[in-house]
């Protein structure tokens, strides 16, 4: 789970978004006006309107969910241009390498879809919280090894690519969206194994852009590389803000890297396809029930962070 | 051609870049591996067209209010069923009965854009537009009539949602149907034919399915002109259609009175770009590029 990938990754956790992102979901200036409306019908459409039959499977409502809400998103570069310098990357390929305690550890292949945008996010810990982490201790599992359930494979190139080449102009990994749409449940990752997901892939593409931005050797950055992440299964979502402080991965002291975590967040309790009908007696209409505004807001100020 | 709003101030070199950008990331700058099977319609001119238009929609929607309140379906399904003609049933044990011809379109435009207002008229209702050419060959002669199977009438989302006109659809030609397959099989002539009929059944399968959805039918028929527009597109030749349903009346009964015509106009295909060579777009044709900002900033007169 999470922890696993902490290890892997030297990143000690905050639990919650961090004071920047927080500061965009509270603010009234960056609310989108009625959205709450548009929100539960873009729920609507990918739960209910979207096929010719009864009810959509979640392979086909959760990609169209995520489609209708970055829709959303995008329609506030009305107000806001420079939202306009961003581009979405599907099917796109990661590769990082990294040495822990002479393991070599690597991520590596399609991930999700990343949203790219020319400009950089601003780094969201202070310079003295991230010297303070040298002071903490990074958890371990002896006797369980931390390399437990990663695949193990032979290794002939240690590769390190973002997936794009040079000179692209949106060279600046903004989030990356991870969309659980299996339909059976043994096929989807579980929350804990999704935030672990998420946690490994941001790092990679955290590391890729380190290593081209500041060279291979390992070292503390002097401005630390954001990406965030948020990942869904259609109803439950997870946001995580990532911040490499440092290359440096081989030793367990010194510097580490912080990440920023919201789990588990509903966007609705319950889509109710068919009304529920008990002795010809209608007892629950069809439609949503238990819409969170909240979890939207925080899906928006994740997209609007870095340009406002 | 239908006439579109003016914008105040459009930013056309923003415009510019932002295809060359969108163009240049399929194409050149994210690294995919070979096509599959040398399919390049789906390695590199589908997702093209996926970044394409919604990015186009968040730089227009400033213009176009009628963009903010819209909703975009990727790969939806849109059909349609309707009766026209007669034919006498050849066997089985209805033989020799008089049945109205069924016809189904089950189209899946590539990406389609739905507003929540209908789209101002280009002609009035009842004008007079000429004659439609009469063919006696049986409709299953061709390769999109043969066989019906279910009847299914569907604009992409169903009746509750508000977002229920259409605006623009934008259709992707599979590899099958290359430009350099018809070359190659001394077919030029027939290119353009493909666009146009890509472009004139999967527009009156929409616009006729978005009016049976608000109520009319063929014995009650449209009291307002259903308008909607759609790009067909193999990925660098684009081709730019625009319909207007006039008239559902299309049985055997209820044909027979009717003056009125569906009229679709459309253009030839040109190319957005000539060449895409060391990370720069060459030869980007600003007609196309602005043909395709004026369909997406149509809208009512009223906004």
């Amino acid at each position: 789970g999470v922890r696993q990938a902490q290890w892997l990754t030297k990143t000690k956790l905050v639990e919650g978004l961090p004071p920047a992102v927080l500061s965009i979901v509270n603010d009234p200036a960056h609310q989108l006006e009625g959205f709450e409306e548009r929100v539960k019908h873009a729920i609507s459409h990918a739960r209910f309107w979207d096929t010719t039959e009864a009810a959509p499977r979640r392979e086909h409502y959760c990609p169209v969910l995520f489609e209708d809400l970055i829709h959303v998103c995008r329609l506030m570069s009305a107000k806001y241009p420079s939202l306009t310098k961003r581009m979405l990357a599907r099917n796109y390929r990661i590769a990082a390498t990294w040495e822990r305690e002479s393991i070599l550890l690597q991520v590596r292949g399609l991930n999700g879809v990343l949203m790219n945008s020319m400009t950089p996010i601003p780094p969201v810990a202070s310079k003295e919280e991230v010297l303070a982490t040298e002071k903490h201790v990074l958890e371990t599992f002896y006797p369980i090894s931390p390399t437990i359930d990663l695949q193990e494979v032979n290794v002939y190139k240690e590769l390190n690519h973002t997936g794009f080449r040079d000179g692209y102009p949106y060279s600046h990994p903004h989030t990356l969206f991870f969309l659980e749409s299996a339909n059976i449940r043994p096929n989807r990752f579980r929350p804990e194994q999704l935030r672990a997901k998420m946690l490994m892939f941001a790092f990679g593409n955290a590391l890729a852009k380190a290593k081209v931005l500041y060279g291979n050797d390992p070292k503390v950055l002097e401005q630390p590389v954001v990406v965030q992440s948020v990942g869904t299964d259609g109803q439950l979502f997870q946001f995580m803000v990532f911040q490499l402080n440092t290359t440096d991965l081989v030793s367990n002291d010194g510097i580490k890297n912080l990440v920023w975590i919201d789990s588990d967040q509903n966007l609705y309790e319950k889509a109710q396809c068919i009304p529920e009908i008990k002795k010809r007696v209608v007892t629950k209409p069809a439609g949503i029930y238990g819409f969170q505004p909240d979890t939207f807001k925080k899906f928006l100020a994740l997209y609007l962070h870095g340009t406002v | 051609k239908p006439p579109s709003g003016s914008a105040p101030f459009l930013d056309v070199a923003g415009l510019r870049s932002l295809v060359c950008d969108v163009l240049l990331q399929e194409t050149f700058y994210q690294s995919k591996g070979r096509p599959f099977l040398y399919r390049d319609h789906d390695h590199t001119f589908g997702p093209f067209l996926t970044q394409l238009v919604p990015a186009l929609t968040a730089f227009l929607c400033g213009h176009n209010p009628l963009l903010a309140s819209s909703a975009l379906d990727l790969k939806p399904e849109v059909n349609y069923y309707w009766h026209h003609g007669e034919e006498v049933v050849v066997h089985g044990h209805r033989k020799g009965r008089v049945d109205p011809v069924r016809f189904q379109i089950d189209d899946k435009p590539h990406l389609q854009i739905r507003v929540p207002k209908q789209l101002p008229e280009i002609v009035p209702l009842e004008s007079d537009l000429g004659e439609v050419p009469v063919i006696d060959h049986k409709p299953s002669k061709l390769p999109l009539f043969k066989k019906q199977y279910e009847n299914r009438v569907f604009i992409g989302s169903k009746v509750a949602d508000p977002c229920c006109y259409g605006h623009t659809q934008f259709h992707l030609f599979p590899d099958k149907l290359k430009r350099q397959r018809f070359i190659k099989a001394n077919l030029e002539d027939q290119i353009e034919v493909v666009y146009r009929a890509n472009g004139i059944a999967s527009l009156f399968a929409w616009t006729a399915a978005q009016a049976m959805y608000q109520g009319f039918w063929s014995e009650a028929d449209v009291t307002r002109p259903f308008v909607s527009q759609a790009v067909v597109t193999d990925g660098k030749y684009f081709a730019f259609f625009c319909y207007q349903l006039n008239t559902l009346a299309l049985t055997v009964e209820t044909v027979r009175n009717n003056p009125r015509k569906n009229i679709c106009w459309g253009t030839e295909s040109k190319p957005l770009y000539d060449v895409v060579e060391d990370g720069s777009v060459k030869g980007l044709n600003d007609e196309v590029l602005f043909h395709l900002v004026s369909f997406l900033l149509n809208r009512p007169k009223e906004l």
